[in-house]
C-alpha cells in the first residue's frame, strides 16, 4: 500500500469520525501541551540561573588550599606560568585582592537627585585582557593622580535598579548612563573598622564598563592599580589571591582541573556549585513535571486505544469491505495506524500551540501582575525546537501505541464475519 | 474452463447457546461454475447463500473440503496471495452496498486502487465505470447524498474497477426499487455477454430469470429448482 493512498484513505475515514477522535486528539494535546510547557519552563529557568550565576564552561577559578601541611603554596608569577603550561590550558589570568580598606562618600547630585551616601568598597584587581571586549574606556593604570578605572558586575547594576533605587527613590540607570561616571574614593579608610591607615589618601573611581567577569560584591580594577595600592600601604607580596584558568575547550576541563590539583592548588567552585545546585533543582522539578505530563500522555494513549477499539467495533463491515476489495491484514492495520498517526500529529501540534499560548499568557501576567524584582526575566520560557520535535514525536508514539492493539484486532477480523455482523 | 469448483464443502457454526450442538450449514456441498456462466443461487434466509459466496470469494476460510477458484486452491493461498486474488480477479457486490461514508463516489469506486500495487489506469477506469452505471455526474457526491440505487451502482462500479473475470453478488437488488433493480439486472446481462462469470445469490425471480443457470441451496446442498427448464436459457447463452 502506497503512503499517499494510505494517508488519503485515513484522512477520509477521520473526516467522519471527528467527534470521537477529537476526544483522543484532545487527550494527546493536553499531555503534549503539559510536556512542552514544563520542558520550556525548565529550559527558561535554567537559562535564568545561568544568567544569575554565569559560569564559563571552560573556566576554573584556582585558589591556594586553606590548609597546607608541608611547605608553602602560593599563587605567584611562577605558579601562573606553571598553570599556563598545563596541557589544554589556553590562558591563565591572575587576580589580586585590594588588601586595604576603602570607602566611598558621595555627597551631591546623582543623576538629578541629591544624595548623601557612604559605602565600604571591596576591590579586586584583574587582568585587563579578561574584560577587553566589554570595557568602553581604557582599563589600565593611568597613574596616581588620575581616576582609577573600574569595571562593575551587571548583576550589581540589576540589584541597584530593582532593589536599591526603588527603596531610596533613586533613578534607575542603564549601562550607557554610567559609563564615564566618577565617584570619590578614600583609600586606607574603613567605616566598619572605624580606622584610617597612616598613608590614607583620596582618589576617584571611573566606571569604564560592565562585565559578568567583574567581582559581584565590589569593583574590579586593573591588576597593576591594585598592586600599586597594596605596595603604597606596605602590603607588597608577590602572591595573587586567585587565578582564572581558561581551558582550550570544555572537553578538556576535567583533565585541566586534575592537573591543577596535582600542582597543589584548589578550585574555588562555590559559584559553579551554586549554579549547578540550582540547575539540578530546576532539572529535578522539570523531570518530575515532565513525568506527570508523560502520565497524562499515557492516559491519552489508553483513551486512544478505547476510541479505536470502539471505532473498530463500529466499522467491522467496512473492514470486511476493505478485505473484499484486496486489502491484506497488514493493510487494514496500516489504515488504522495511519488514522492514529494523523490523530496524534494533530494532538501534538495543538498541544504545542496550547503550551506556547499558556507560556505567553503567564509571561504577560508576570509582566503586568508581578512586582519588578531583580533579574526578573522578560520570559520564563524557552521553547526549543527540540522540545517541540519531542512533543510531536511523543504525540505520534502515544497515538500509535494506543492504536496498536485495536489495529491488530482489526487486521485479525474474519472478513466474512465482519461483513455479516452488525 | 472452471471458474469455481467447490467439492465436499462442509461448514459448521459453533453452538449459539450452551447445551446446543454445532449447526451444520454445508454437509458435503459441491458446485461447479464454468467460466462465462451466469449462475443464480436461490435459497431461504439462513440457508447459507452468503456463506457459499464468502467461501467462493476467499473471504471465509473456516470450512472443510476443496475450494478452487480461477485455478487456485484457496486453502493453500497465503493472506497476501488471497488478497491479491480478491483484488484483481474477483469483484464483490453486497446487498447493503457497503460504501465507505467518508469517501466520495469516485473515491469509493477507486477503493481497490488503494491496495496492493494499485490498478493500472485506475482514475480513467473509475470514471468509465461510473459512466457505465450512469453516475458520471455524481463522482464527487458522498454516499449520504446518494439514493439506494445510486449507492448500489457505485458499489457495482467499484467491483468492476479491476475488470475482474469473476463477479460475486449477494442480493444485489434486495434493497432496490423495481426500476433500479431492472437497470442493475440489465447491467449483469451486459457483463455476462462480455464474458464475465457471475454468481449471484438472490431471492428475486427477475434476477434468476437473467441467469444462465439457477441453483437452489437447501439443507446444505445445491440442486436445480423445480421449475420449467424452458423458462431459462441455455448455460453461457446470456440474454
Amino acid at each position: 500500500m502506497r503512503p499517499g493512498k494510505l494517508l488519503r484513505l485515513a484522512r477520509g475515514n477521520l473526516a467522519r469520525e471527528l467527534g470521537p477522535l477529537a476526544v483522543s486528539a484532545g487527550g494527546v494535546a493536553l499531555g503534549i501541551g503539559c510536556l512542552v510547557f514544563f520542558l520550556a519552563l525548565g529550559a527558561g529557568l535554567t537559562g535564568l540561573v545561568h544568567e544569575l550565576f554565569p559560569v564559563g564552561t571552560r573556566e576554573l577559578e584556582v585558589v591556594v588550599p586553606q590548609l597546607v601541611l608541608l611547605g608553602e603554596t602560593k599563587l605567584d608569577d611562577a605558579a601562573v606560568e606553571r598553570l599556563r603550561k598545563i596541557p589544554g590550558v589556553a590562558e591563565a589570568y591572575p587576580k589580586l585582592s585590594l588588601k586595604i580598606p576603602a570607602v566611598t562618600r558621595y555627597n551631591g547630585l546623582f543623576f538629578g537627585r541629591e544624595i548623601h551616601m557612604g559605602l565600604e568598597v571591596i576591590g579586586v584587581g584583574i587582568a585587563p585582557e579578561l574584560v577587553a571586549g566589554e570595557v568602553r574606556m581604557p582599563f589600565a593604570d593611568q597613574g596616581e593622580d588620575k581616576p582609577i578605572p573600574v569595571v562593575v558586575s551587571r548583576r550589581l547594576l540589576e540589584l541597584y535598579n530593582k532593589v536599591f533605587a526603588p527603596q531610596r527613590g533613586l533613578p534607575t540607570l542603564s549601562d550607557s548612563m554610567l559609563i564615564g561616571f566618577q565617584f570619590p574614593i578614600e583609600l586606607g579608610r574603613s567605616y566598619i573598622a572605624a580606622k584610617t591607615l597612616p598613608n590614607a589618601f583620596s582618589s576617584s573611581f571611573q566606571l569604564v564598563g560592565f562585565s559578568d567577569r567583574a567581582t559581584f560584591a565590589g569593583v574590579s580594577m586593573p591588576l597593576a592599580v591594585v598592586r600599586r595600592l597594596n605596595e603604597h600601604f606596605g602590603q607588597p607580596g608577590d602572591a595573587y589571591s586567585s587565578v582564572l584558568v581558561r581551558a582550550q575547550s570544555s572537553e578538556q576541563m576535567v583533565q585541566v582541573a586534575a592537573a591543577v590539583r596535582r600542582l597543589g592548588f584548589e578550585l574555588d567552585e562555590s559559584e559553579r556549585n551554586r549554579a549547578l545546585q540550582i540547575s539540578a533543582a530546576v532539572e529535578l522539578v522539570t523531570v518530575g513535571l515532565s513525568l506527570l505530563a508523560a502520565l497524562i500522555t499515557a492516559l491519552a494513549a489508553v483513551n486512544t486505544a478505547q476510541a479505536f477499539y470502539a471505532s473498530v467495533r463500529e466499522r467491522k463491515r467496512e473492514i470486511g469491505v476493505l478485505r473484499a476489495v484486496g486489502a491484506t491484514q497488514a493493510d487494514v492495520a496500516l489504515v488504522l495506524l495511519a488514522e492514529a498517526a494523523l490523530t496524534g500529529l494533530a494532538g501534538g501540534v495543538v498541544g504545542i500551540g496550547l503550551a506556547r499560548a499558556a507560556g505567553a499568557l503567564l509571561d504577560r501576567l508576570s509582566r503586568t501582575g508581578l512586582p519588578d524584582f531583580p533579574f526578573k526575566p522578560a520570559t520564563f520560557f524557552h521553547f526549543e525546537p527540540r522540545h517541540m520535535l519531542l512533543g510531536v514525536l511523543v504525540a505520534l508514539a502515544a497515538a500509535l501505541v494506543g492504536a496498536f492493539f485495536p489495529a491488530r484486532a482489526a487486521a485479525r477480523l474474519d472478513p466474512a464475519k465482519a461483513l455479516t455482523e452488525t | 474452463m472452471t471458474a469455481i469448483s467447490l467439492r465436499a464443502i462442509r461448514k459448521r457454526y459453533p453452538a449459539r447457546e450452551p447445551g446446543e450442538g454445532a449447526q451444520e450449514l454445508f454437509a458435503g456441498l459441491d458446485l461447479e461454475v464454468q467460466r462465462g456462466e451466469f449462475v443464480a443461487i436461490e435459497g431461504q434466509s439462513g440457508s447459507g447463500k452468503s456463506s457459499l459466496l464468502h467461501i467462493s470469494g476467499g473471504l471465509d476460510r473456516s470450512y472443510q473440503g476443496e475450494a478452487r477458484v480461477l485455478g487456485h486452491d484457496l486453502a493453500k493461498l497465503s493472506d497476501l496471495a488471497l488478497s491479491s486474488l480478491r483484488h484483481l480477479q474477483i469483484g464483490f457486490i453486497f446487498q447493503s452496498f457497503n460504501l465507505l461514508p467518508g469517501l466520495t463516489a469516485l473515491e469509493n469506486t477507486l477503493l481497490p486502487d488503494y491496495f496492493g500495487d494499485g490498478i493500472p489506469g485506475a482514475g480513467k477506469r473509475a470514471r468509465e465505470a461510473l459512466a457505465r452505471v450512469g453516475l458520471e455526474g455524481k463522482a464527487r457526491a458522498r454516499p449520504a447524498a446518494l439514493s439506494g440505487g445510486e449507492r448500489q451502482r457505485v458499489a457495482i462500479a467499484r467491483a468492476l474497477l479491476a475488470q475482474p473475470p469473476l463477479l460475486l453478488a449477494d442480493e444485489p437488488t434486495g434493497n432496490l426499487d423495481a426500476q433500479t433493480g431492472e437497470g442493475v439486472i440489465d447491467l449483469f446481462r451486459e457483463l455476462h455477454q462480455g464474458g464475465m462469470t457471475l454468481v449471484i445469490v438472490t431471492h428475486e425471480a427477475r434476477v434468476s430469470r437473467a441467469a444462465s443457470r439457477v441453483l437452489l441451496l437447501r439443507e446444505g446442498r445445491l440442486s436445480a429448482p423445480a421449475r420449467d427448464p424452458l423458462q431459462f436459457p441455455e448455460p453461457g447463452a446470456g440474454r
